[in-house]
């Protein structure tokens, strides 16, 4: 099976409320009053016409301002954000590293927690008693691996979640702007371990504000801007074209706009 | 597990090749959960479709289910000191709080009527609880939904299991306790399990209902409390039918939840196995509330995540 993703003609809108979750109560009161639901609800749209195909062999950067719609793009491949309009089709198993440590639960133990966060992200009993062991190693938490994490510094916390996440070799690799936290030492064992990881998936995608990692993991960037795909292409050319064209943009909105406030 | 591996070299931190064979294995051994041939399109899959691809789902994350339940189970007792027994006290407690009241009310034997209210109040609990906190566990379940791919009947279905566990552990001590104190146990016991079968059918799929309900509707949780314990008056738990005027009986048999309590009831208390109507009735609803459950579900899955 050759791995793949492919999105056709995908949109994605968010709806914003305004104040909060509309109640039921207010529904039955504007009905019985005959009023019209005063309308709080502003539509967004996150992701605009997207087409896009990764081929296995690919490592794809996706760059692009604050609010592009990156993460949510990534979200959309994982199938958490079911696009509004189009297709969106994954072949091959996703390890999404998106937020780690999702789902952690601080009364347990850094160990039932190893089981519980690898449950989440699809694995099995089996497997998580045959990784328990290089987990903990990894982490480097063996003297409080049976403490509840809540005791845990965030530095450990972080270690434990970037050792559980990144325990297998992933065939789709989706990484969204991890920094390994913690000690110089374990930085540096945690970049070595992405990068592994990073060489050995089938497919990679990687979201960063970090053009210089862009550069030199990926081998296809593409430039998200307000929810569309303006770029996309060699990553030497993408990034130069990003830095002179789509950064600017930001600096001429941010600063007549940073001036007034500077002055009151 | 499938790889046949011995134990040592499989510990081994830095044995890649092992770690290669592993993932080889999970690759052709296992179904993806989370991937293999996902697709979201718009409208495409029928409702039946969807149903099998959910069960496809939560069966690939049956061991993410069984340490939620587990965990949940084990933080409600952890820090007492009576730890698994307060599922047993509490109840007892309050069974006997109202034994004492209503045999005095109604003028009845303590000792029958305190069993007649056990088979009641233990299932109405269970409903209640299940119902309450599955209710909320879609929206209370929104940091997860928006950071990982997870079937969204999943979170209902870990309130619902847990508080079936704690349901179960408690009606087998009380019926421990029942035999100690010198009640007559019936052999029809034996077939509680159905009964408790039909029970979680039924609570889980009202408990997804409500719980897709709760995210359009977040004041529906305050609706749902009054309503429930409303519904404890109506459904006959610390009264027995017979004592309503034969006038108005017939609309307590309206009520589907007198047939799932009933089936408590009979199997317990009187030791009598329902005639087929009695199981066929509390069968039929349950499954209508489960279709009714996923119809829902299909309608909303797609828009569901965005109304967090």
């Amino acid at each position: 099976m050759s791995h793949s993703i492919h999105i056709k003609n995908a949109f994605l809108k968010f709806r914003i409320y305004r104040n909060r979750a509309p109640a039921l109560k207010e529904v039955v009161i504007g009905k019985l009053t005959r009023k019209s639901n005063t309308d709080t609800v502003t539509e967004f749209d996150a992701l605009k016409n997207i087409n896009l195909s990764v081929k296995a062999g690919e490592r794809l950067g996706i760059i692009g301002l604050n609010g592009a719609g990156k993460s949510t793009l990534l979200k959309m491949i994982v199938g958490i954000y079911p696009p509004h309009q189009g297709k969106v089709v994954v072949q091959g198993k996703i390890t999404p590293l998106i937020e780690l440590g999702t789902g952690f639960d601080y009364e347990l133990s850094g160990r039932e927690n190893i089981y519980l966060n690898g449950a989440l992200l699809g694995r099995s009993y089996q497997q998580m008693r045959r990784w328990e062991d290089e987990i903990i190693a990894f982490s480097e938490l063996e003297e409080f691996i049976d403490l509840p994490i809540k005791y845990y510094s965030s530095g450990m916390h972080g270690k434990l979640a970037f050792s559980i996440g990144t325990i297998m070799e992933p065939e789709i690799l989706l990484v969204d702007e991890i920094f390994a936290t913690g000690d110089r030492h374990f930085v540096h064992k945690a970049t070595q371990r992405m990068l592994h990881l990073f060489t050995n998936s089938r497919i990679a995608v990687l979201v960063s504000h970090n053009l210089e990692q862009i550069e030199q993991l990926c081998n296809r960037v593409i430039i998200l801007h307000k929810g569309e795909i303006v770029s996309d292409g060699q990553p030497a050319q993408t990034i130069n074209h990003y830095v002179n064209e789509v950064a600017c943009l930001l600096k001429k909105q941010t600063e007549p706009a940073a001036a007034p406030q500077l002055v009151s | 597990m499938r790889v046949a591996q011995p134990e040592s070299t499989l510990t081994h931190p830095a044995s890649l090749s092992s770690l290669e064979q592993a993932v080889q294995s999970e690759s052709t051994g296992q179904p993806a959960w989370d991937g293999d041939q996902l697709e979201c399109s718009q409208g495409s899959e029928s409702a039946f479709a969807y149903m099998l691809r959910s069960v496809a789902e939560l069966k690939n994350i049956k061991f993410a289910l069984a340490s939620f339940v587990v965990n949940n189970l084990r933080r409600r007792y952890r820090r007492s000191v009576l730890g698994f027994a307060w599922s047993l006290l509490n109840p007892l407690m309050t069974m006997a709080v109202m034994t004492a009241v209503f045999s005095l009310l109604w003028h009845s034997n303590p000792k029958t009527f305190g069993v007649y209210i056990f088979t009641g109040l233990l299932p109405w609990t269970f409903i209640t609880d299940a119902i309450t906190t599955g209710s909320q566990s879609i929206v209370q379940s929104e940091a997860f939904l928006k950071k990982v791919y997870i079937p969204k009947s999943f979170f209902p279905l870990v309130a619902v299991s847990t508080e079936t566990a704690n349901f179960v552990f408690s009606l087998a001590s009380l019926v421990l306790l029942a035999c100690v104190v010198g009640v007559p146990i019936y052999w029809t016991i034996l077939l509680t399990p159905l009964a408790v079968a039909l029970l979680f059918l039924f609570t889980f799929s009202i408990s997804l209902l409500l719980s897709i309900a709760t995210v359009y509707f977040r004041d529906l949780t305050h609706i749902i409390k009054v309503g429930l314990s409303t519904m404890f008056y109506l459904v006959p738990i610390v009264y027995r039918l017979d004592m309503v005027p034969a006038d108005y009986r017939k609309y307590f048999l309206l009520n589907p939840l007198y047939y799932f309590i009933d089936l408590f009831r009979q199997l317990i208390c009187n030791g009598v196995v329902p005639d087929l109507v009695h199981w066929a009735i509390p069968a039929a609803v349950a499954i209508a509330a489960f279709a009714l459950a996923f119809y829902t579900l299909v309608r909303t899955d797609k828009d569901l995540i965005y109304r967090l």
